[in-house]
């Protein structure tokens, strides 16, 4: 019993003692600069056995917030897509205005030398050849509007099938609305642009160049304008007829590119 | 011993993983009362000075300050030896064990508001004994059996 009693006490005083000095840690330990010593000193022994808690509250964090951010995530990828989408039609534009000024540069001029009365609409000849570069597909121009492509080349001459042609079918599109179509000769001087689905807003004046074709002709070459609608086909697509910047009818020098001296 | 360490560096390494997003249940503290409350040596010194120790480092790593968890774990040792020697052997139920389980969960938390001031709010206490609840079943449970073998 006396025993009992005595390590009452004991523990009595040993609970004081460590009140005591809990107090005084608490009163002072701030204050005795040890403290934030053996804050470091703790911290740097435990970060050890802490680090895979810490990896692992660090995946648990960023999946957390990315989950919490999906929405603005999505919201901001939909705005860096419409600005893509407009920076995509800058740099067409730059483009083209990179062409249009490679065109003004780079045109070489070329007389016509034989236009026979029985292909009048179909095809010319000119006194440029493989010697003056010219090569297969390239286009032609009259008066700064394209006119026709290179169908063959010699040293000497070259032969152009002109856009009045029905056996030239180039992929157009109406600058205004951005509407792609064919447009083919009817061989009787007429362009018609075909295959562009009715309704679709396209009215006379509009603009007509050419679209991407091939690595010869550069898309945004100018052609003409839209002259009238004519009677849609039964398929249901409109029909157009073109009417082409440079006349057609009477021209004796042409123009062709130096694709070279672009690229 | 080691089991009181290795409940310490569980609780530090919990406090790491989910600090901020759920309030942490007192594991180290729980343990010294488990083992006081089963322990039937005379000599219970070691508790004393175990929680004494163990709040200073939970202080130094946590807190910044020394002193708050070193108190508050002294005073919830100091209670549980009182009451345990107060309380008859027959009246030592699972309910009296349960409700000294909750005072080692509930004091080290409110010494830093009796003594900064402020307040604490109820749903920090209430999640903290949700969290809590598991290791408090776990406990009742062995300390059942130990009280069923002694009484055997």
């Amino acid at each position: 019993m006396q025993s009992h009693n005595r390590n009452q006490v004991i523990e009595f005083v040993h609970i004081i003692i460590a009140l005591i000095l809990g107090l005084f840690l608490l009163g002072g330990g701030a204050n005795l600069g040890v403290s934030k010593s053996a804050v470091d000193l703790l911290g740097a022994v435990l970060s050890v056995p802490e680090y895979p808690a810490e990896f692992l509250r660090g995946v648990f964090l960023s999946w957390s917030e990315w989950v919490n951010n999906k929405d603005s995530v999505f919201v901001k990828l939909k705005l860096l897509q419409e600005e893509n989408i407009k920076l995509k039609a800058l740099n067409a534009e730059l483009l083209k205005d990179r062409i249009d000024a490679g065109l003004d540069a780079n045109l070489r001029e070329a007389r016509v030398t034989l236009r026979a009365p029985s292909s009048w609409w179909n095809e010319i000849r000119i006194d440029r050849g493989g010697r003056d570069d010219i090569t297969e597909g390239l286009p032609v121009f009259n008066n700064g509007f394209l006119i026709g492509r290179i169908s063959s080349v010699s040293l000497l001459s070259s032969w152009a099938e002109l856009l009045t042609s029905p056996s030239l079918m180039l992929p157009v599109v109406i600058e205004e609305t951005r509407e792609l179509g064919i447009i083919e000769g009817d061989g009787a001087g007429r362009i018609l642009l075909q295959y562009i689905p009715v309704g679709r807003g396209i009215k006379p004046g509009m603009s007509v160049s050419t679209a991407l074709i091939g690595e010869d002709v550069p898309s945004g070459l100018p052609i003409g304008k839209i002259a009238e609608e004519l009677a849609p086909t039964p398929d249901g697509y409109a029909v157009y007829r073109v009417e082409p910047g440079a006349d057609l009818s009477k021209f004796y020098t042409v123009s062709f590119l130096n694709l070279n001296k672009i690229k | 011993m080691l089991l009181l360490s290795i409940l310490w560096i569980l609780q530090d390494l919990l406090t790491v993983l989910f600090g901020g997003v759920m309030q942490l249940p007192e594991l180290f503290l729980m343990g010294i009362v488990y083992k006081l409350i089963i322990d039937e040596r005379e000599d219970k010194l070691w508790a004393i000075w175990t929680a004494f120790f163990g709040g200073l480092l939970w202080d130094l790593r946590w807190v910044g300050v020394p002193g708050f968890f070193t108190l508050g774990y002294v005073v919830v040792v100091a209670l549980i030896l009182w009451a345990w020697r107060v309380i008859p052997v027959h009246g030592r139920t699972l309910w009296v064990v349960f409700l000294l389980l909750e005072s080692s969960q509930i004091i080290p938390n409110l010494v830093p508001v009796l003594i900064l001031g402020g307040s604490t709010g109820s749903s920090f206490f209430i999640s903290q004994q949700l969290y809590a609840l598991p290791a408090f079943i776990i406990c009742l449970l062995i300390y059942s059996k130990h009280a069923n073998s002694e009484q055997d």
